[in-house]
């Protein structure tokens, strides 16, 4: 039973999620903007949430399932690479490599420099959290 | 006669459609369903969901034209599951809060390095332009990529397939690495991850600790956001 009422949220709120989509995108090809329009939707919805127009729960089932489920979503775009079987011959090991050697440069880079930026800023809160509250 | 073969013909094709998007509904929480069970990473479905459902493609020959007839439904989703991410978004304002700094410095970090690492690579490995220019977007979360794919003249599809080896790449490397270059907060590890990895980076992140694993999916959802809307700028800059 309580099975069946949780499916008919996760059901219910992803028509919610399908329909403010929708929305979006007739607004955005209407206004001609090269922003898809299911960034506009996020936008909308963050602030519908933060203004409390809208109460978390009725979109937080659908938001779950839908996030959690998002690889089952692109494995479809992964098998078209059948398509592109040659390419993939010719150029698999470079493109193997350039992917391993990419993220490996992102992941050093990004780790790197945020070690120091965040050392930083808990710093800077340590900080604060002393002047203002310092004297209790 | 001929009508009969016709109709006959069309039938096992819709059949074969309704099959493929069986197989993959089911491989894919089959595989699920193992990796809970042993959380390994040659086990986890990002590695092991498609390439099961590549090889049922291959070994049964299904067109392609009918395996997609039905599973683009699938991809369809892509779009609501960009607008979801409003509510992580909204229930961690508390940690966007708390380190801002740290946050628009890993996003602005990450995304600038994904896409120069990658310009760079391809000059250094020449690949051809559509898969050169489908590189570009490989280190944000999928359905970013592949909105912003085309912008930059990739093929939306290529994308999808280097996304996906980015994150196995980055769940599999990121402990050696901060091994190697002495990452000293867990936080950094977590937006590095996100940064990177995207969501498998995220999925790793969360292994790591809470806090790890949030910061890690707001990077990741930030710098798709980003991606996505500063993509024509990049192009031009880029091209």
């Amino acid at each position: 039973m309580a099975k069946t009422t949780s499916f008919c949220k996760v059901i219910l709120q992803l028509a919610l999620f399908c329909g403010l989509l929708w929305l979006c995108n007739l607004w955005v090809n209407h206004a001609g903007w090269s922003i898809p329009g299911s960034v506009i939707g996020l936008g909308i919805l963050v602030f519908l949430l933060a203004t409390r127009v809208l109460p978390v729960r009725a979109v937080q089932a659908g938001s779950t399932w839908l996030l959690g489920e998002l690889l089952l979503f692109f494995i479809p775009p992964v098998v078209s690479i059948l398509k592109y079987q040659m390419l993939i011959r010719e150029d698999g090991l470079m493109i193997l490599a350039s992917v391993v050697l990419g993220t490996m440069m992102v992941l050093t880079g990004t780790a790197w420099v945020v070690d120091r930026v965040f050392t930083l800023e808990q710093r800077l809160n340590e900080r604060r959290l002393l002047e203002s509250g310092g004297h209790v | 006669m001929s009508g009969d073969c016709w109709s006959q013909a069309a039938m096992s094709d819709s059949l074969l459609a309704l099959f493929s998007l069986a197989a993959t509904v089911a491989f894919y929480y089959l595989t699920k369903l193992a990796y809970q069970r042993k959380r390994v990473v040659w086990r986890a479905p990002i590695l092991v969901a498609p390439l099961a459902v590549i090889a049922l493609v291959m070994g049964l020959r299904i067109p392609l034209d009918d395996y997609f007839h039905y599973t683009h439904l699938l991809v369809m989703m892509l779009g609501p599951a960009t607008i979801a991410f409003a509510v992580p978004i909204y229930q961690q304002r508390g940690i966007i809060r708390r380190y801002p700094v740290t946050l628009v410095i890993g996003v602005l970090t990450g995304l600038l390095l994904g896409l120069l690492s990658s310009w760079l690579l391809v000059r250094l490995f020449p690949l051809p332009v559509e898969l050169a220019n489908s590189m570009l977007v490989r280190s944000v979360s999928t359905p970013f990529a592949m909105e912003a794919a085309s912008t930059f003249g990739g093929v939306p599809d290529i994308t999808a397939m280097l996304v996906l080896i980015t994150g196995i790449t980055g769940m599999v490397l990121c402990e050696p690495v901060f091994r190697v270059v002495r990452i000293r907060t867990s936080l950094a590890k977590g937006v590095a991850l996100g940064a990177s990895a995207h969501g498998a980076g995220t999925a790793k992140a969360r292994e790591l600790g809470n806090e790890e694993g949030v910061i890690a999916s707001l990077t990741m959802i930030f710098t798709g956001i980003a991606m996505v809307m500063g993509a024509p700028l990049f192009a031009h800059v880029l091209g």
